[in-house]
C-alpha cells in the first residue's frame, strides 16, 4: 500500500502508541506475576526464613514467555482473518487466547515453584492465586492485542515480509527484553527493598530480605504493580515506543527511493544513537552529583 | 537437490558462520550484569545475555528485512541492508540502556559506577569512588553505554547478514521459494539464539562491556565455538532449501 508523507506520519504515531502502551503493560504483568530476575528474591525469601504473599511465577525468561503468548495471539488471529473475521474482532480473539495459555502457565508455575518450597514452610495462598491470576492474564491481554496490531499493521499496510505470528513473536521477545532489562530494575532494586534509605546503594548481603508489609497490611503482588504503576511501567513503554518510532522515523520522514536516500536514513539513525549516548551522560552526571561518592579517597585506596 | 561443494552455497555457509561469530562477540560487548544488575548490585543491563542480545537483534532483523523488501535491487545492496540491521539494533539497544539509566538514576538512586575500572576509560571519571558498599558496581557509565551500542551494532550486521545470505539462496529454492522470508527470518532468529546462549557460558551470566578483564580472556574461545557451531547451522540452512 502506497502511503503519503501524512499518513504514514499517521500510522507511525499509531504503532509508537501501540507499542508504548504493550511495552508499560508488558512490564506491569511481570511485576504483578513476579517474573525475571526480581522474582529470584521473591524465590530466595522463604529460604532466609521471609515468608511472603507475593506471587511467584517465572514461567521461562521473561521475553520467552512473553513471545509465547504474543505469537500464540498472532496465530489464532491469523486463521481467523482467514475465516473472515473482521481484523478488530480476530486481533481481541487472538489476544484473549494469548492471554489464557500465559493464564495457565502462571498457575502451574506459581503452584510449581511454592510446592517445591514446601521444606522451608511457604504456603500456596488460593485467595492470591484467585486474586492475582486474572490480573495476569489482563494485563498479557492488552499486550497481546498491542503487539498483535502492531504485527498486523506491519503487515497489511506497511508490506513487512514476514507474517504476522512472526512479526508478535519478535516484537513479544523485545519487549519482554526491554521490560526486563528497564522496569523490572524499579521492581527489583527499589519496590523489593523499599525500607532502605532512598540512594543508599543495595548490599548483597540484603538478597531475600524483601519487604513483605504493604502500605496497609501485608504486601501482596497487587500492591507491587500499584508502585511499580508509576514509574517502572511507563518507563518501559517509553523505551519499546522509542524503538518502534525511532527504528521507523527516519525511513518515513525522508521517503527514500533511491539507494543514496537510503543510506541517508542509516545516518539519521546513527545520529540519533549519538544523541542517546549523550543523553546517556547527562542521566550519569546527574546521579552521580545527587547520590555520590559513597567512599572518600583515602578509604578507596585502603 | 543441493551440493556442499558447489562455490557459491560454500560462500553462504562461511558468510553465516561469520555472522554467527559477529553475534557471539556483540554479545560480549553487551554490558549485561543479569539478577544482581536487577537488583542495583552490578554493573550493567538487569537482563541475560540471551534476552537482550536476541531482543536487539531482533529488531535489528526487522529493520534490514523491510530494507530488503523496499529495495528494487536487493541482492546488490548488501552494505545497506547490514548497515540497516545495525541501525535498528544499536536503537534498540540504546533506548533500552538510556530508559534503564533513568530507572537507575531517578527510581532506584545509585550513581553509575563500573567495578572493573577505576576511570571511565570514555569520560576518565572515578569509578571506585561511587561503588556503593557490598556490590560489584551499578548502573551504566558511559563505557558501558558505549560497548552495549557497539555489541548492538555488531549483532544488527550479523543478523542481517544471515537474512542476506538466506534469502538470496531460499528464493531460488523449488522447495520453499514462495515463502523464502519466512524461513529465512525464522532461522536467523534461530542462529542469533544458538550464538547469544555460546557466550553465555564463557561470560558467567555478567559481562560490563569491552573495558572488562572477562571480555579478552573469554572472547577468543567463545568466538571459535561460535564460528564452528554456525558452519553447523550453515550446513543446515543450506540443507534446508533443497534436501541432500
Amino acid at each position: 500500500m502506497v502511503l503519503d508523507l501524512t499518513m504514514s506520519m499517521a500510522i507511525l504515531a499509531l504503532m509508537g502508541a501501540l507499542a508504548t502502551i504493550a511495552g508499560c503493560l508488558e512490564d506491569l504483568e511481570s511485576d504483578v506475576g513476579s517474573q525475571s530476575n526480581p522474582n529470584s528474591q521473591v524465590q530466595l525469601a522463604p529460604q532466609m526464613g521471609f515468608l511472603h504473599r507475593i506471587y511467584n511465577k517465572a514461567i521461562s525468561g521473561e521475553p520467552v514467555s512473553n513471545g509465547l503468548s504474543a505469537v500464540t495471539a498472532g496465530t489464532v488471529t491469523v486463521v481467523l482473518l482467514d475465516a473472515k473475521f473482521y481484523p478488530l474482532m480476530a486481533i481481541v480473539m487472538g489476544a484473549f487466547v494469548g492471554a489464557i495459555v500465559l493464564g495457565i502457565f502462571a498457575t502451574t508455575s506459581y503452584a510449581g515453584r511454592v510446592a517445591s518450597q514446601t521444606r522451608f514452610k511457604q504456603p500456596l495462598y488460593m485467595d492470591i492465586m484467585r486474586y492475582t491470576t486474572p490480573s495476569i492474564i489482563g494485563h498479557n491481554f492488552i499486550v497481546n492485542f498491542c503487539l498483535v496490531s502492531l504485527a498486523y499493521i506491519q503487515y497489511e499496510i506497511l508490506a513487512y515480509p514476514f507474517s504476522i505470528p512472526f512479526l508478535a513473536l519478535i516484537w513479544g521477545i523485545t519487549a519482554g527484553a526491554i521490560g526486563s532489562s528497564v522496569g523490572d530494575v524499579h521492581y527489583g532494586a527499589e519496590r523489593e527493598f523499599q525500607n532502605r534509605e532512598f540512594g543508599c546503594g543495595l548490599n548483597t548481603s540484603l538478597s531475600g530480605r524483601i519487604v513483605r508489609k504493604a502500605e496497609s497490611g501485608l504486601r501482596n503482588s497487587i500492591d507491587n504493580v500499584w508502585f511499580c504503576a508509576k514509574f517502572g511501567g511507563p518507563a518501559t513503554g517509553i523505551a519499546l515506543g522509542l524503538v518502534v518510532f525511532l527504528s521507523s522515523w527516519p525511513a518515513t520522514i525522508m521517503q527514500p527511493k533511491t539507494p543514496a536516500d537510503y543510506w541517508k536514513t542509516i545516518i539519521v539513525g546513527l545520529l540519533i544513537v549519538f544523541l542517546l549516548i549523550i543523553g546517556n551522560r547527562l542521566v550519569e552526571y546527574n546521579a552521580r552529583k545527587t547520590y555520590g561518592p559513597y567512599k572518600e579517597e583515602k578509604e578507596a585506596a585502603s | 537437490m543441493v551440493s556442499l561443494l558447489d562455490p557459491v552455497i560454500l560462500q553462504s555457509i562461511l558468510l553465516i558462520a561469520i555472522s554467527g561469530t559477529l553475534i557471539c562477540i556483540a554479545v560480549h560487548f553487551i554490558p549485561v550484569g543479569g539478577a544482581p544488575a536487577a537488583m542495583a548490585q552490578a554493573t550493567g543491563i538487569g537482563t541475560g545475555t540471551v534476552e537482550l542480545a536476541a531482543g536487539s537483534g531482533l529488531v535489528g532483523l526487522i529493520t534490514a528485512s523491510y530494507m530488503y523488501s523496499s529495495l528494487p535491487d536487493p541482492q546488490s545492496q548488501m552494505l545497506l541492508i547490514l548497515a540497516s540491521g545495525a541501525m535498528g539494533s544499536m536503537i534498540m539497544i540504546a533506548c533500552t540502556m538510556l530508559m534503564g539509566s533513568m530507572v537507575y538514576a531517578f527510581g532506584v538512586g545509585v550513581p553509575f559506577a563500573s567495578a572493573q575500572v577505576k576511570n571511565d576509560p570514555i569520560t576518565g571519571d572515578r569509578q571506585d569512588l561511587y561503588m556503593s558498599k557490598g556490590t560489584q558496581g551499578q548502573g551504566l557509565p558511559t563505557v558501558c553505554f558505549v560497548s552495549g551500542v557497539i555489541g548492538g551494532m555488531l549483532g544488527g550486521i550479523g543478523g542481517a547478514l544471515i537474512y542476506y545470505v538466506l534469502i538470496g539462496l531460499y528464493s531460488q529454492s523449488a522447495i520453499i521459494g514462495t515463502s523464502a522470508a519466512a524461513v529465512a527470518g525464522v532461522f536467523t532468529v534461530g542462529v542469533f539464539y544458538v550464538n547469544s546462549v555460546i557466550p553465555s557460558y564463557g561470560v558467567g551470566g555478567t559481562i560490563e562491556g569491552f573495558h572488562d578483564p572477562k571480555f579478552r580472556r573469554v572472547l577468543p574461545k567463545d568466538a571459535f565455538t561460535s564460528f564452528c557451531v554456525s558452519i553447523m547451522c550453515g550446513i543446515v540452512a543450506v540443507l534446508i532449501a533443497g534436501g541432500m
